[in-house]
């Protein structure tokens, strides 16, 4: 679909983040597998060794693991805006759902969707924004096309 | 036996998965697709359809929750160090202790086996408010100093307003924490429990954090925001007269300065004005009037200190500003 036909957004940040203190968007994140099934053998491994570490790196995320009987492995993302997000990792290894959590860690929870300008600015002129009136020179009398003397 | 025969017999044909748990229970299955299954759906959408969608649940009923860790994570994710006992009081509001004594009368249980040693929050939610408002009161006074005092009124009613306030709560993600009586949490609740925690932080760690957390949360509301948004100004260029006479400038006089379109649909006028044959600000405007009315505010502002090339909020971290504050007083 076209740019028209899809939602955009601007660029912003939530509550002004990182102006003052940094504070890491993503609140809570449930890792849901399966205890036997094959698909979710990268996450289990990712569990064995990296969930703990992510877990320490993190201290203002809470992960939850809970082994449940589906077939597709999931982990859903919470952020501080209330927006969730889900991320199926069937048949993923262990490095690459690591790779995928720093990713929803750095991720503020504002929608996906196409970015209008890459920049934002509050202050957009220093000096005063031009108008046509800028740097004109004032007129006396009636403003005529001007006469060239030489005919 | 005959039935375990029959019952066999439907594996390839129809089928049916059979589980023997023991040796009289079978558990049996059809996991093809099922008969019933679109009448089923139907049913629950039109039942969607009459009833609209389900009510709202809080996330504490939702599966994958704990408290002491949300709890824990909060303080973590704000770089702040509370004492978790204090954090705890400020989010129980005192209708949530009123509704779970009623419900537990309600259902019998013995009140004095049972009672509830929660304390409400409504002691830190007093404390928190005045710091709030003492502290950006001042923060106002302190960055523009030549603002009068009904302007240094409408800011701080912005900015620690019921609006504003759940606004950053939900966003820090307190509406989860909170214990209060209905969901989704009413906003005068959702206020006083952001008071109760910003008490909450000045008991564990002190007036100082408690100011900076304010500072880097509720102050950051004004980025990008304009004078004249929060506080409405009837007369802009009596105001302005009046701020010219206390500083002894001489009155404005408002002259026309460039002129374009005066007989179309969109006429634009730029009206400056003058103390003492000096620019003070031009504005522009439809008609005379209202661009006389704009130059006063352009000017207004320029004297208060919001113009809009003015110098960003100073949000340092607090190590640096305290450095700073000591190199000054040492030199």
């Amino acid at each position: 679909m076209t740019s028209r036909g899809t939602p955009s957004r601007f660029l912003k940040s939530v509550l002004q983040n990182g102006v003052g203190r940094y504070i890491c968007q993503l609140k809570r994140v449930s890792i849901i597998f399966s205890k036997n099934a094959q698909s979710s053998l990268g996450v289990r491994d990712f569990i064995e060794e990296g969930v703990v570490d992510y877990a320490k790196k993190n201290p203002g995320t809470v992960v939850y693991v809970s082994p449940q009987g589906s077939r597709i492995p999931k982990i859903v993302a919470e952020y501080l805006n209330g927006s969730v997000r889900e991320e199926i990792v069937t048949s993923k290894t262990a490095p690459q759902i690591s790779e995928l959590l720093t990713k929803l860690t750095n991720q503020s929870g504002l929608d996906i969707i196409r970015i209008r300008k890459p920049f934002h600015t509050d202050t957009p002129s220093i000096q005063g924004q031009w108008h046509p009136f800028t740097n004109r020179p004032p007129s006396i009398g009636p403003i005529r096309p001007e006469k060239t003397d030489a005919h | 036996m005959a039935t375990g025969f029959l019952l066999n017999r439907g594996v390839l044909t129809l089928g049916i998965h059979c589980q023997n748990v023991c040796r009289n229970v079978t558990l049996t299955q059809i996991r093809e697709k099922k008969r019933w299954m679109k009448a089923y759906t139907y049913l629950m959408a039109k039942k969607l359809k009459l009833e609209g969608p389900p009510p709202p649940k809080p996330r504490s009923q939702k599966p994958n929750w704990d408290y002491h860790a949300e709890v824990q994570a909060f303080q973590n994710r704000l770089h702040e160090n509370f004492s978790l006992e204090l954090l705890k009081q400020a989010f129980v509001n005192p209708c949530y202790l009123k509704a779970e004594s009623e419900r537990r009368q309600e259902l019998g249980v013995d009140t004095e086996l049972t009672a509830l040693t929660l304390k409400n929050n409504i002691e830190l939610c007093v404390k928190g408010e005045t710091i709030t408002k003492t502290f950006v009161a001042d923060w106002c006074r302190a960055s523009f100093p030549s603002l009068p005092s009904e302007g240094v009124q409408s800011v701080v009613e912005y900015l620690t307003g019921v609006d504003n306030i759940t606004y950053v709560a939900r966003n820090l993600g307190m509406e989860d924490l909170t214990m209060s009586a209905e969901f989704p949490v009413p906003e005068r609740v959702l206020y006083s429990t952001f008071m109760a925690v910003i008490g909450a932080l000045q008991e564990s760690s002190g007036k100082e954090r408690a100011v900076f957390f304010l500072r880097d949360v509720l102050v950051a509301q004004m980025i990008g925001k304009d004078i004249f948004d929060l506080w409405t100004v009837v007369n802009p260029m009596g105001l302005l007269t009046e701020e010219l006479t206390k500083r002894n400038i001489p009155l404005p006089e408002p002259r026309l300065i460039r002129s374009a379109g005066a007989s179309t649909v969109l006429p634009l006028y730029f009206v400056g004005l003058y103390s003492e044959k000096k620019l003070l600000a031009q504005g522009p405007g439809e008609t005379l009037a209202a661009a006389e009315e704009e130059a006063a505010r352009v000017a207004l502002r320029n004297i208060y200190g919001f113009s809009e090339n003015r110098k960003p909020i100073n949000f340092s971290p607090q190590q640096e500003q305290q450095s700073t504050a000591q190199a000054i007083s040492s030199n």
